[in-house]
């Protein structure tokens, strides 16, 4: 399809929106209600351009103009002009935007001018001054003045659509991307205009938004109309330091950007990743970061003579460690990790195993199965039929559910160019028909349940069991819709995992196998998936995590099972959880936005961690702990860094590492190791990540007490000058 | 208590007007509003979620509609609901000054009712009755027309003694000979609902 764009002509496939034209052809067009994954709407008629299409004759030849040789199809041209988000590019078609048309510049800067009517224009104030669209496009594309003299429409400002989520709704442009996003996205109708013209203002009659994706649509909005209260007068736009990293609170492992300023991380927002999240993140990943920034253990700790843990200095904690171990045959010093370890921090993790001969190693929580994933995120997204067994994908995988709700709804996703995911992808609708009878939510009830044409109220453990035999009618008709689907999935969550033999295994690929389904199971921890296909299981005769209590000493990273080893304990935190009440030596840990490294998600897609601004003060991640750990043992550490780690991974895993994609790549690790493991029950939530109540007498106390370090010039005399 | 517990034909009635889908059901949102504002006056908060579980859809999309149209109401009005047009022809010839005149001497601003129960009073966009400025429809009954303050005070006392005064015309409006615009022909504009018919005046 030829398509013309300020006189270049470009080849697009059919059913292009004439606004990706415009992207494609390398213009610009302004637009505030268009986006990538919703309907368009043509709300703000801000992506104005003038358009005009080549005509036919009843004979079927087109209308030309002009003569012989230089005869060309009469370009017929529309009176107006149109708007480009809801405009299909048609064959022959020819758009100009401002740059070549007066008219369409003239019509911009009037819908600029018509737009900032009633906005208040605090942007000296507003959070999202310096990232605001609106800001950016009334100076790209306004008239700098307004012949509108009288006074602004005034509205409510600050007021909460829950705890997360403030709207100002003076500063709302009315251009419907909140309201759809809970329509066709979560599927939660809770956001809608209220009251109409000039008075049309955002609200829900529900009470509050849904916890659970409600996040997302501060991202969207275009303007600084619906706020992330988290992070709320914490910064502007530009004194942030983004850091592009990977999510790692559950094993979806979203993209999200890292907002720190001030060494404190103060705002999570979501990255688009077409494969995994979209563009969208969950709640918990958004709003649950501030204990990155609270509270944080930032020296190492050392028991005293009375018993107490005092600051000390790493060489005081390897020395402390050294004496306490002394005398402990090397084999029977336990090491235990968390699963939300990167792949990096597991390698070093097992290689100082090997050199200790420990065969007490451990990683929490993780499955006593390892069921290696068949689909991937799009598979889910594009599947026809989807059976979810025993999960709680609001507590497991909550950006799942997301792509769940998006299969039920066709599993259209927008198509891909050069300038990025098409920004008007015409065949998504408002209010999408959805097709409940493709879900079989089979276990406890969950969120997920009411989406789902097929509910079974089933003990999780041997749900998988009785979908094999089906002894209900309920069970058989899920049954029957597995085989006849064409591109079925089975999702298994942590009921039906918990507590897996090894026939689990069997049934399920004989399932699958028959119903030609493609697999996902929810792993345990962020990178369990990761850390089981290094060899972190107790080792034959070893002692696991739940049997920490009889374990000789141990060193515990990043996890609180409220335990500590019989003899000498060393606990690596954040915080001073009541584990590291309890150790001989605590050493401070980084949090996950603060690392380097990959982890592996529910698919087994490799994705980066980057290290944020955080102030931590002498933390260290696992891989420079175990360094230091090494040296007070007396051994010569295996892995002393990154570096070292990705090059055993390469060796061990046949992993590339050092120069994974943005988006992440699929890799299909080894066989993983597998261990009896205790069950589980997932939760998203911590209680640390619930922000204290503090509100603002207490944050400005902070401020002028120390708390926070305000930017200012190093006291060091600057080079140069005149004096 | 819910409203529409006891009226399952009712709700079937108003059901059967419309395709038998989910799309179907939520059209059925704007007769059932009517019937709870007719029988109560406005509708609660109670009402819309009510409604809501009823049509299938959520309290919120219910507010969205009804808020959308100035003929529901989200709070109690009065025994006479006082619709003053307030759009350009009605102020010129001096909607502003009855406005003022029914909140000053009824005690009652919008969203309120006076302290007798009897008055609410709200401004409304062009009720069609341009040529007869200024004008004022009391509850659904009708139109009031050409408002002076005379005209005021004597349907304001009769209301007060709760003898509604007959409107001046009663909905749906009808067109009067005199009311009718003509052409410079003679011929007279638009069909009549009265069956005045066309003809020169
Ligand atoms: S929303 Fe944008 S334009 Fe409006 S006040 Fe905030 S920064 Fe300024
Ligand atoms: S609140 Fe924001 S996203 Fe929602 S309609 Fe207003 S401007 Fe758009
Ligand atoms: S009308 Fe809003 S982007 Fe097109
Ligand atoms: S302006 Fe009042 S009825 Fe039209």
């Amino acid at each position: 399809m030829k398509v013309t764009v300020d006189g270049h002509e470009l080849d697009l496939p059919a059913g292009t929106s004439a606004i990706d034209a415009v992207f494609g052809a390398g213009g610009d067009v302004p637009y505030f209600c268009a986006h990538p994954y919703l309907s368009p709407v043509g709300a703000c008629r801000m992506c104005l351009v003038e358009s005009g299409s080549p005509r036919k004759n009843p004979d079927g030849s087109f209308v030309m103009e002009g003569e012989g040789d230089a005869a060309k199809p009469k370009i017929f041209w529309f009176p107006k002009p149109m708007a480009s988000c809801t405009m299909q590019a048609t064959e022959g078609m020819h758009i100009r935007t401002a740059k070549t048309s007066e008219v369409v510049a003239k019509a911009q800067a009037g819908m600029m001018e018509f737009t900032l009517l009633n906005h208040p224009l605090d942007c000296p104030t507003c959070d999202k001054g310096g990232a605001c669209e609106l800001q950016d496009r009334a100076f790209e594309y306004g008239y700098g003045a307004s012949r509108f003299g009288f006074d602004r429409r005034h509205a409510d400002k600050h007021y909460p659509l829950s705890d997360f989520v403030i709207l100002d709704q003076e500063r709302c442009i009315h251009c419907k991307r909140c309201v759809r996003y809970f329509e066709e996205v979560p599927g939660q109708e809770v956001l809608d205009f209220i009251e109409r013209g000039g008075h049309t203002f955002i609200d829900t009659e529900e009470g509050g938004l849904p916890l659970g994706f409600q996040g997302n649509i501060t991202d969207i909005c275009p303007v600084g109309a619906l706020l992330d209260n988290v992070a709320r007068f914490r910064g502007r736009n530009w004194e942030y330091d983004h850091t592009p990293t990977t999510c790692t609170l559950c094993s979806v492992g979203c993209s999200i950007t890292a907002d720190a300023r001030n060494g404190r991380l103060e705002r999570v927002v979501a990255r688009e990743n077409r494969d995994v999240n979209e563009a969208w993140i969950c709640d918990a990943g958004r709003f649950g970061h501030p204990f990155a920034s609270e509270e944080r253990l930032t020296t190492p700790l050392i028991r005293n003579e009375d018993g107490q843990l005092v600051p000390a200095t790493w060489d005081e904690a390897i020395t402390a460690i050294n004496r306490g171990l002394a005398g402990l045959s090397l084999a029977d010093l336990g090491l235990f990790t968390g699963s939300e370890a990167t792949l990096e921090e597991g390698a070093a993790l097992e290689a100082l195993a090997d050199v200790l001969q420990t065969r007490h190693v451990d990683h929490s929580p993780r499955q006593a199965v390892d069921i290696a994933p068949t689909a991937t995120l799009t598979d889910v997204a594009q599947a026809d039929f989807v059976a979810v067994i025993g999960a709680d994908l609001g507590e497991e995988a909550p950006v799942l559910e997301l792509r769940i709700l998006e299969m039920l709804r066709g599993g259209l996703l927008p198509p891909e160019f050069a300038h990025g995911t098409a920004i008007a992808d015409l065949r998504l609708v408002e209010r999408p028909a959805r097709q409940p009878e493709r879900l079989a939510v089979i276990g406890a009830e969950s969120r997920l349940w009411e989406h789902a044409g097929h509910r079974i109220s089933a003990n999780g453990r041997d749900a998988l069991a009785r979908l094999t035999r089906p002894d209900t009618d309920a069970l058989k008709a899920v049954g029957e819709a597995l085989t006849k689907a064409e591109r079925p999935v089975l999702v298994l969550g942590a009921d039906a995992l918990n507590g897996a033999s090894g026939s689990f295994a069997a049934t399920l690929s004989d399932l699958a196998g028959r119903t030609g389904a493609k697999v996902m199971a929810i792993p345990a921890g962020p990178n369990s998936r990761g850390l089981s296909a290094l060899n972190l299981v107790p080792r034959a005769g070893g002692l696991g995590l739940d049997r920490l209590s009889e374990v000789p000493a141990a060193f515990i990273s990043r996890l609180n099972p409220g335990l500590r080893a019989r003899g000498f304990t060393v606990v690596h935190d954040t915080h001073l959880t009541a584990t590291a009440q309890l150790a001989d030596v605590v050493l401070p840990a980084v949090t996950n936005y603060e690392k380097r490294g990959t982890t592996v998600n529910l698919e087994g897609r490799l994705l980066p961690l980057n290290p944020a601004a955080i102030q931590a003060g002498e933390a260290a991640d696992l891989i420079r702990t175990l360094t230091a750990l090494a040296e007070a043992l007396g051994v010569k550490a295996p892995v002393r860094g990154l570096r070292g780690a990705q090059t055993l991974l390469a060796s061990r895993l046949g992993l590339k590492l050092d120069s994974l994609p943005a988006g992440g790549v699929i890799h299909r690790l080894p066989r993983a190791h597998t261990a009896p493991a205790q069950p589980h029950t997932p939760r998203l939530w911590t209680e640390r990540m619930v922000r204290r109540d503090q509100d603002w007498v207490d944050r400005i106390a902070d401020l002028t007490q120390g708390g926070w370090t305000l930017p200012v010039a190093p006291t060091a005399p600057q080079p140069g000058g005149d004096d | 208590m819910t409203y529409f517990a006891d009226k399952s034909a009712l709700v079937a009635d108003i059901f059967s007007r419309y395709p038998d889908s989910p799309q179907g059901r939520r059209s059925a949102l704007m007769p059932l509003l009517r019937e709870v504002q007719d029988a109560e006056g406005f509708v609660s908060e109670a009402r819309m979620a009510e409604i809501a579980v009823l049509i299938g859809t959520t309290a919120t999309e219910v507010r969205s509609v009804m808020s959308f149209y100035s003929t529901y109401h989200t709070v109690p009005t009065g025994k006479y609901h006082l619709q003053v047009c307030s759009t350009l022809m009605c102020a010129l010839a001096g909607s502003d000054e009855l406005w003022d005149h029914l909140v000053e001497t009824l005690d009652v601003q919008p969203g309120e009712v006076s302290p007798d129960g009897r008055f609410s009073v709200q401004k409304v966009e062009c009720l069609g009755s341009c040529g007869t400025a200024p004008m004022l429809q009391i509850n659904d009954d009708g139109y009031y027309e050409n408002v002076g303050p005379g005209k005021c005070a004597r349907i304001l006392a009769d209301l007060r003694a709760d003898r509604q005064p007959l409107p001046d015309n009663p909905v749906p409006v009808t067109v009067t000979a005199e009311g009718r615009q003509v052409m410079a022909n003679g011929q007279t504009v638009g069909t009549s609902l009265t069956g005045l018919g066309g003809g020169t005046v």
